[in-house]
């Protein structure tokens, strides 16, 4: 009964690791949305004044042939519109399809009931692929993230470019460069104001620091004039200590040693990712950190540390197989996690212990004993290959 | 799911920008045919102008009607979404987010494991994790895959010459898997060799199962006897031994796991196997995360989760030990300690029903015993 429940699969809480999956092409979607609908406001306006001037010009006595050009820049423009809108309904139709593969690809959970389930196994597969490809997003693997992703035929269901885009302005970031990101914070910048992102006021500041630091100092305050000065308000003792740093070169910073810090790149860098994150609702941190850290924990028991050899799950002998913390893979990872949590004892049937106070269950022995083809009345420890009588054997009592 | 997709399908089917890209195009042929009308008879210019004035003013009344269209459909879909996944911060289970090299070298040996080895090198020269693999591991794994590969085309050459070459290794382990491949093979002459068949599969068995002969006497015989009663297999004791497509794919699977055992290593990617579990185990976290932060207590400083995750029992390894006095797993620290009755309790239960080591009752039976006599067993 136990074993029943514990291998039921219930779908609306397995897929809580998920929904990533659906809300960012949706984040995507409005992006694409709120692009399409300024093409529109701008265009649009700028083509009926056109249209107002031209209709007023032509009552006026203007020549067919103004008039004629007026529609042409009209038409021209109009044009352009269209392309613009042409580029973001392919975008469109791309994420639609997108939502498509990854509503297909959760739903089919829906149609498993069980854990133990060979179609539950593919899933899982499939589920730790996405996970890797994401890790390695994340951490600029990129090369591998495509492949991986190629060759499993998952690329519907990963973020590639959003990444990658994150990515590129993660490193332009690394290489003291704020243009990207300026651009990226120019990109979006209703959602960004929407939020009190103060992202663009510390690209700003950086920017200004350098100038200071390169001792552009005339320089530096037009910059600070035009690009700061804007955000007095929100920012004044920000503001009042970039002024006051002018009086401070870099190499006797004094107070100002903060403001001069190169970690304060390292800062922007992971400013600008959790900005980048929080406006496409996904995770700050991979999902497969948080796969690993819950599995390793509840996978993990004291015996996976241990100086003594496991009775179970190890590989010295073919009747067990080992557990995956112990394998080279994770065992150096899961030290760092708690082990799971037990209340009831859980070994195999009919105990015995052998006189060097190692305990397996008669039926492991006795199949190895076959398998070994020891002689009648003989006992051998799969663990340390000591063999005894089976007289020597004796039966213990675990509840 | 039904409510997501079926806000999906409002989306494709009308809630996107082809409606506004229509628009857009009408507005463009009112443009294009008044060009033409003023071309045609210019005095109309000044007319023909103002009604354009106008109908392009209600076209793009128009192209904002649509774009409110796509804008209630993806406001339709969020809510959809808020509505079946409530928003959880994963970020309280991760642990693991300083230890980047070691989840690397995991991955790097998971991609080599599963055969994507195109993909693992990408990886390692990415990562930069030639340094922390076992510079033999992806040969090691290539061999495997050929030896499987041979296996799946039915030809068991290359996993009988792997196994001779490590038989003092896997009969030590007990494994029984060279003879199980001869037996196979011997299975296929006998079967599949036509009118040659007995012959050959006789000529085999007496070349290779003489090193066999004392430990599987038994299954020996039974195969010389199946050349006897090959004619009438199906209705014969040795109809199993007909049933090569299991038999095949038995053999596959315990060559596999032979073959990571004795690379000291998990049969199944340890990984997949950990993420899967994680899966399992993330909403029973999260509802335990939830109570405990309204405790304003935290569960990855301490050693033992707070909350018991069911897992099925292919996810379960060890043998677990829980006191039925302290309730507490046993560790290195607190081993298994086992009474003269040959029941078990931990350590320091036992210190604390003994008291200064006199004798105490055990307490699941009758008897009683002094401390000293407990001795310390290994699960």
């Amino acid at each position: 009964m136990a074993q029943k429940s514990a291998a039921s699969l219930n779908p609306e809480t397995h897929l809580l690791l998920d929904q990533p999956l659906l809300r960012l092409p949706h984040e995507v979607l409005r992006k694409v949305f709120k692009s399409s609908q300024k093409y529109v406001e701008q265009d649009s306006k700028k083509i009926s004044d056109l249209a107002r001037e031209a209709a007023s010009k032509a009552n006026n006595g203007a020549s067919p042939d103004a008039s004629l050009a007026a529609i042409n820049t009209m038409i021209t423009r109009m044009q352009g519109l269209k392309r613009k809108m042409e580029t973001q309904h392919e975008e469109e139709k791309l994420v639609h399809s997108q939502l498509r593969k990854r509503t297909t690809h959760l739903n089919d959970l829906y149609s498993l009931t069980s854990l133990l389930d060979d179609g539950y196994g593919k899933w899982s597969k499939v589920r730790l692929d996405r996970l890797l490809v994401d890790y390695m997003l994340r951490n600029g693997y990129s090369e591998s993230a495509k492949r991986l992703a190629h060759e499993k035929d998952i690329e519907g269901l990963v973020d590639i470019n959003v990444f990658l885009q994150c990515w590129s302005i993660e490193e332009s970031l690394r290489q003291k460069s704020t243009v990207e990101c300026l651009a990226w914070c120019q990109d979006n910048k209703n959602a960004l104001k929407k939020i009190k992102s103060t992202l663009e006021f510390e690209l700003r500041l950086q920017q200004y620091i350098e100038l200071v630091r390169s001792r552009k100092l005339s320089e530096a305050v037009i910059y600070a004039r035009r690009h700061l000065s804007g955000n007095f308000d929100s920012h004044k003792d920000d503001f009042h200590r970039a002024s006051c740093m002018l009086a401070f070169p870099p190499e006797r910073p004094g107070p100002y040693k903060d403001l001069y810090a190169e970690s304060r790149w390292d800062h922007l860098v992971k400013t600008f990712v959790t900005t980048h994150h929080n406006l496409y609702n996904i995770p700050q941190g991979p999902l497969l950190h948080v796969a690993l850290s819950a599995g390793l924990s509840a996978l993990k028991t004291p015996s996976c540390h241990s100086t003594l050899p496991s009775s179970r799950s190890n590989t010295a002998s073919s009747v067990t197989s080992l557990c995956p913390i112990c394998s080279t893979e994770l065992n150096d990872l899961a030290i760092h996690v708690p082990y799971g949590h037990h209340t009831t004892s859980w070994v195999e049937h009919d105990l015995v212990v052998l006189p060097n106070g190692r305990v397996y269950g008669t039926r492991r022995l006795e199949d190895l004993a076959s398998k070994l083809g020891l002689a009648a009345g003989k006992v051998k420890d799969p663990v340390t290959a000591e063999e005894w009588d089976s007289e020597e054997v004796r039966k213990v009592f675990i509840s | 799911m039904d409510a997501i997709e079926k806000e999906l399908d409002r989306l494709v089917g009308k809630a996107n920008l082809s409606n506004s890209l229509k628009d857009i195009d009408g507005c463009l042929e009112l443009l294009m045919a008044a060009r033409a009308t003023i071309e045609a008879d210019s005095s109309t210019a000044g007319a023909t102008l103002s009604s354009l004035e106008t109908q392009l003013k209600a076209g793009f009344d128009q192209t904002n009607d649509s774009l409110k269209e796509v804008y209630t459909g993806l406001n339709k879909y969020g809510k959809a979404l808020d509505k079946k996944f409530k928003p959880v911060s994963m970020s309280d289970y991760d642990v693991l987010s300083t230890h980047q090299p070691l989840i690397n070298r995991a991955i790097g040996m998971h991609l080599l494991r599963e055969g994507n080895f195109d993909i693992a090198e990408t990886f390692i020269a990415e990562a930069d994790l030639a340094a922390t693999i076992p510079p033999t591991l992806e040969s090691d794994f290539r061999d495997m895959y050929r030896i499987k590969e041979a296996l799946r085309v039915r030809d068991l050459g290359p996993a009988i010459e792997w196994a001779a070459n490590r038989r003092e290794q896997l009969e030590a382990r007990g494994s029984n898997l060279e003879f199980e491949l001869h037996r196979l093979q011997y299975v296929v002459y006998l079967f599949g060799g036509g009118e040659d068949g007995p012959r050959k599969a006789l000529e085999y068995s007496r070349r290779e199962f003489l090193p066999f002969q004392q430990k599987y006497l038994t299954e020996i015989s039974k195969l010389a006897g199946a050349l006897l009663w090959r004619e009438k297999m199906p209705n014969s004791p040795y109809a199993e031994l007909l049933n090569s497509g299991a038999a095949w794919s038995a053999v596959a699977d315990s060559f596999t796991s032979e073959f990571c055992s004795l690379l000291n290593l998990a049969a199944e990617s340890p990984l997949y196997v950990a993420a899967t579990a994680g899966a399992i185990a993330l909403p029973t976290l999260l509802k335990m995360t939830s109570i405990m932060k309204e405790k304003k207590t935290e569960w990855t400083s301490r050693n033992e989760l707070p909350v018991e995750i069911p897992l099925p029992d292919r996810y379960k390894f060890h043998s677990i030990f829980v006191c039925p006095v302290s309730k507490e797993q046993t560790t290195d620290l607190n081993p298994p300690m086992m009474i003269p009755c040959g029941h078990v309790l931990a350590k320091d239960s036992l210190q604390k029903l003994s008291r200064s080591g006199n004798r105490f009752k055990c307490p699941y039976c009758p008897a009683d015993s002094l401390p000293k006599d407990a001795r310390e067993i290994y699960l």
